[in-house]
């Protein structure tokens, strides 16, 4: 489980709340703090009051794949196949293991013609698939994908989902403003000015937000 | 009032994109896969990337804007008022309009994403160019957003508006619908019959068409109106 108690940082403030294995997707208007909270769940960002804990552990004390929603923020190397191992090599794996781990998730989200690529020739939807096997090349226990699929078209992002499922991350928090996508998730949190209004299983949240916008457009089309 | 693509080539290694086409005032969608070459061709059309073979005539256009996907790209002003005003832009109305009137004295990089790209697609939407290229116009943008984006960009009056987007489920009513596919620009037509060509249609759109429901346009309201018809 992740645990948040008492929270409070900037404009967010979350008195008790416990996340779930599985994937997890926040959704809200812009500026309600959707990236504030996956900072602090990420551990980019501590808490001025309050705890986060995962699975009993801090975020910091935790393995943390994380995806920025700009993809540029991310990027510390030109060559596209150095990014992706960038994680491993500063945590000093060996060089073997390291390039056979690059090739595995590469393979798995079909972007080894991107390897030999530099950084800055990719398109926005590449940037995040590469900063996303970036993420996942050290297994790690928390993904944490801020907007990845803003920049992604249908078939990609249901790949993505595969690949996620494939490499069994304990815990997923993403955030979207794909209703559809929110809809495919475990657990759902709908977040408004820095608090959460709404919580629970797709069908309970969405349920609450049917009279709005948020409501996703495949619900209201059933054919 | 027409753009037109002769045989506008762009290469980079062994990515090519050819474009032989030409776009008429209305508005207009592009769809295609991460990487087809959206993003190029909408630079291209602006001006800020010559082709590397043929050629791109802006017949009777006398004033372009694209809007870049990441609309960090275009921040110029010091603050978000002064960011209108670096349009040309009175701050007060257009910051009312987005509702980011208490954050007028903010510095432009620390809105959210969605907040700057909503600041920035107001002052973009409130002048009115000849030829507008929306790369990404929606990304970011929450559902509320995305829905008072189309709805301005239905009202627009003349003009090309281009929409460069992997949007899966708001779009605006469009007129035109573009695909890119193994290197080329293709013609899906005019809508509605545009609809049964495209075949990067999101799944709902899809769905809808072969359940064998009329539909005849993209919009929100269009879909929902195809299945509730009987």
């Amino acid at each position: 489980m992740i645990e948040l108690s008492g929270l409070r940082y900037r404009n967010i403030g979350i008195d008790s709340l416990m996340i779930p294995p599985g994937i997890t997707s926040v959704i809200g208007p812009n500026g309600s703090g959707k990236t504030t909270l996956l900072r602090l769940c990420s551990g980019i960002a501590e808490p001025e009051a309050g705890v986060i804990l995962i699975d009993g552990k801090t975020p910091r004390e935790t393995d943390v794949g994380w995806v920025n929603e700009f993809p540029d923020k991310n990027i510390l190397f030109s060559r596209v196949s150095d990014e992706i191992a960038s994680a491993l090599r500063f945590s000093h794996h060996p060089c073997m293991e390291i390039d056979s781990a690059v090739n595995t998730i590469a393979q798995l989200m079909n972007i080894t013609h991107l390897l030999d690529r530099t950084m800055r020739e990719l398109s926005g939807g590449e940037k995040v698939l590469v900063a996303l096997a970036a993420a996942l090349v050290q297994q790690p226990k928390i993904l944490v994908l801020d907007e990845y699929d803003s920049h992604l078209d249908e078939m990609r992002c249901f790949q993505i989902e595969h690949v996620i499922q494939t490499c069994a991350v304990p815990y997923v928090i993403r955030c979207t403003q794909q209703m559809d996508t929110a809809a495919r998730g475990d657990y759902l949190l709908f977040l408004e000015n820095g608090r959460i209004t709404l919580s629970g299983s797709p069908e309970r949240v969405f349920t609450s937000l049917s009279q709005t916008p948020f409501y996703p457009l495949s619900w209201r089309c059933k054919v | 009032m027409k753009l037109h693509l002769n045989a506008a080539r762009a290469c980079r290694g062994d990515w090519s994109l050819a474009a032989h086409a030409t776009f008429c005032e209305g508005v207009h969608l592009v769809s295609g896969d991460v990487g087809s070459g959206k993003s190029t061709l909408a630079l291209m059309m602006a001006g800020l990337l010559s082709p590397t073979g043929g050629s791109i005539v802006r017949d009777g256009i006398s004033s372009t804007m694209i809007s870049l996907q990441f609309p960090e790209y275009h921040v110029t002003g010091a603050t978000v008022a002064e960011e209108c005003r670096s349009w040309g832009l009175d701050s007060d109305p257009i910051l009312s309009e987005i509702n980011l009137r208490n954050k007028r004295d903010a510095a432009p990089l620390t809105l959210s994403r969605g907040e700057l790209k909503r600041l920035h697609l107001a002052c973009a939407l409130a002048k009115n160019y000849d030829l507008l290229l929306l790369d990404e116009p929606f990304s970011s943008l929450d559902a509320r957003e995305k829905e008072r984006l189309c709805e301005i960009m239905s009202q627009r009056t003349g003009g090309i508006t281009i929409i460069f987007t992997h949007e899966q489920t708001t779009f605006p009513r469009v007129d035109h619908i573009w695909e890119i596919q193994q290197g080329m620009l293709i013609d899906r037509g005019e809508m509605p019959d545009a609809l049964t060509r495209w075949e990067h249609a999101p799944a709902l759109i899809k769905k809808i068409i072969s359940s064998g429901k009329s539909l005849k346009n993209i919009s929100p309201l269009d879909l929902q109106e195809a299945v509730c018809r009987t």
